[in-house]
């Protein structure tokens, strides 16, 4: 398409947004019209430092009656998007409707955040600690992870709340060694659909202060490929706690993806290249954070600490050797300032590690602001 | 005029008795924390006629609060100081829905809770 079209569809598509907000915002309950931002500056070693308005997003919402809601998000990622250069995207993340019928069985349709880990449905900047979002939760799991389909959610009693989910599936011919099943999201754009993928989560909310996750992703993925049978399957848990000025996260994922020796010899013949696609993916992190100025904003300062190991290549198929180069580590430490609850200053040095003997360790230093409203 | 000793000691004791004879209820207070994307508890219980003090903080960013079928409907301010409350009390026993209906979030239409209020002890 050519760069003059697109610009005017992002223009239009702004401009449409900022009328809803506007024409709703007469009868609706509450702001109908809110979002989120936020600007990095990233300096990693050797690189030259880059500033980058990371995410714009506006968040539309209105209520048809109180028990049916429509949501939307509309994201530009990267300031701008160009022809068929590489830089940013315009995604159309939420747009779904909800109808509440009852505490405990509601039905949303339409495109629908995926519920899988803490981030994925908790990534408003000032939620989490860190400028950029935790390596599991863009490496591992493919946040932010959005398809379009049909689900029901709600909360059973004794604190458990679920969410079940069908959606379009990955398409496992654009996974890869480096960046895992990220690159296989069909974001809903005429997404094949061929058989649906399953997507389900429990959280238990039972104890104060404690949150207990844990999710399940299923999907045939091998539409795109011929004569391959890859089925992908997602395994996480996490647990937060919040008590006072302390706030604890973790969260495991792994992936596994079957056929995947007869996948990478598919889109090799395909490509040329091998995609070196591994049969198991795994990551985890734990993160620590401490209100140490506690006098609210904006007198509201928070340090944390988190380590993370995530490998894309943690099992591979017979016939093919792991790059030890996406075997990694990360220890993230940093602070986030809140001069006023929904702004968030965030400072942070990363060191990130791998298992490989050639390619280096790389370090970095990312300051960000981000706000929501 | 005389007054006979025992009459006032009587009535002294009647003084030194009363305020702790006479019930004098205190209304219950029930604190309530919103945080994206759940209320701490979710669920609260009362009796018909009880009279509930709520007093709702936030954690994070502002909140609303609205019980179905009342005319309960509360903006609870960005985490800080600040607080909302509101004296609660329901003549019909049922299951009364609340709901946060200021956009928090992705996970906003998640933020739901329950009242559920059960006849008096003692009655059917």
């Amino acid at each position: 398409m050519p760069t003059r079209t697109k610009r005017r569809l992002i223009a239009s598509a702004i401009q449409a947004v900022l009328l809803f907000g506007m024409v709703t915002s007469a009868g609706a309950q509450g702001a109908p019209l809110s979002g989120y931002m936020e600007v990095h500056y990233n300096k990693v070693q050797p690189q030259d430092p880059v500033l980058d308005f990371h995410r714009f997003v506006l968040v539309m919402s209105h209520g048809f009656t109180p028990r049916i809601r429509f949501v939307g998000e509309l994201e530009v990622e990267h300031a701008v998007v160009e022809g068929l250069e590489e830089g940013g995207e315009v995604a159309l993340e939420q747009a779904y409707l909800d109808f509440l019928l009852t505490r405990s069985f509601n039905i949303r349709a339409g495109m629908m955040l995926i519920p899988v880990g803490i981030i994925n449905e908790r990534h408003e900047p000032p939620v989490f600690n860190g400028v950029e979002r935790p390596f599991v939760d863009t490496v591992i799991i493919p946040t932010t992870w959005f398809e379009p389909g049909v689900g029901a959610h709600g909360e059973i009693g004794n604190g458990l709340r679920y969410r079940v989910l069908a959606t379009a599936p990955l398409n496992a011919a654009e996974f890869s060694a480096a960046e895992g099943i990220r690159e296989g999201q069909q974001h809903g754009a005429e997404a094949n659909v061929r058989s649906f993928a399953a997507t389900g989560r429990l959280e238990y909310l039972g104890v104060p202060h404690l949150t207990l996750g844990g999710s399940f992703w299923t999907g045939d993925s091998s539409f795109a490929v011929r004569g391959v049978d890859s089925a992908v399957r997602v395994g996480e848990a996490d647990a937060r706690y919040h008590r006072g000025p302390l706030e604890l996260r973790g969260e495991f994922a792994h992936v596994s993806i079957t056929d995947a020796d007869r996948l990478n010899l598919a889109l090799r013949r395909q490509t040329g290249v091998s995609p070196n696609v591994a049969s198991a993916m795994r990551g985890f992190y734990g993160e620590a954070a401490y209100r140490i100025w506690n006098a609210g904003a904006p007198r509201d300062l928070v340090a944390f600490v988190r380590y993370e190991n995530f490998d894309t290549q943690y099992r591979m198929p017979d016939g093919f050797v792991p790059l030890k180069l996406y075997d990694r580590d990360a220890w993230v430490i940093g602070t986030t300032y809140f001069p006023e609850p929904d702004i968030a200053v965030k400072v942070d040095y990363v060191r990130l590690t791998n298992q490989s003997g050639i390619v280096k360790t790389s370090h970095g230093l990312n300051v960000g602001l981000g706000w929501w409203f | 005029m005389k007054t006979s000793w025992p009459v006032l000691l009587g009535c002294l004791a009647v003084l030194l008795v009363m305020p702790h004879g006479v019930t004098v209820q205190e209304r219950r207070v029930v604190r309530v924390s919103a945080e994206r994307f759940s209320f701490t508890p979710s669920r609260i219980e009362l009796r018909v006629g009880e009279e509930v003090d709520l007093v709702l903080t936030s954690d994070d960013t502002a909140h609303g609060f609205r019980i179905e079928g009342t005319d309960v409907d509360l903006a609870i301010p960005k985490r800080g100081p600040g607080e909302a409350r509101a004296t609660v009390s329901f003549d019909k026993a049922g299951r009364y829905e609340f709901a946060c209906d200021r956009m928090c979030g992705a996970g906003h239409n998640f933020m739901r809770g329950m009242i559920v209020v059960r006849e008096p002890e003692g009655r059917p």
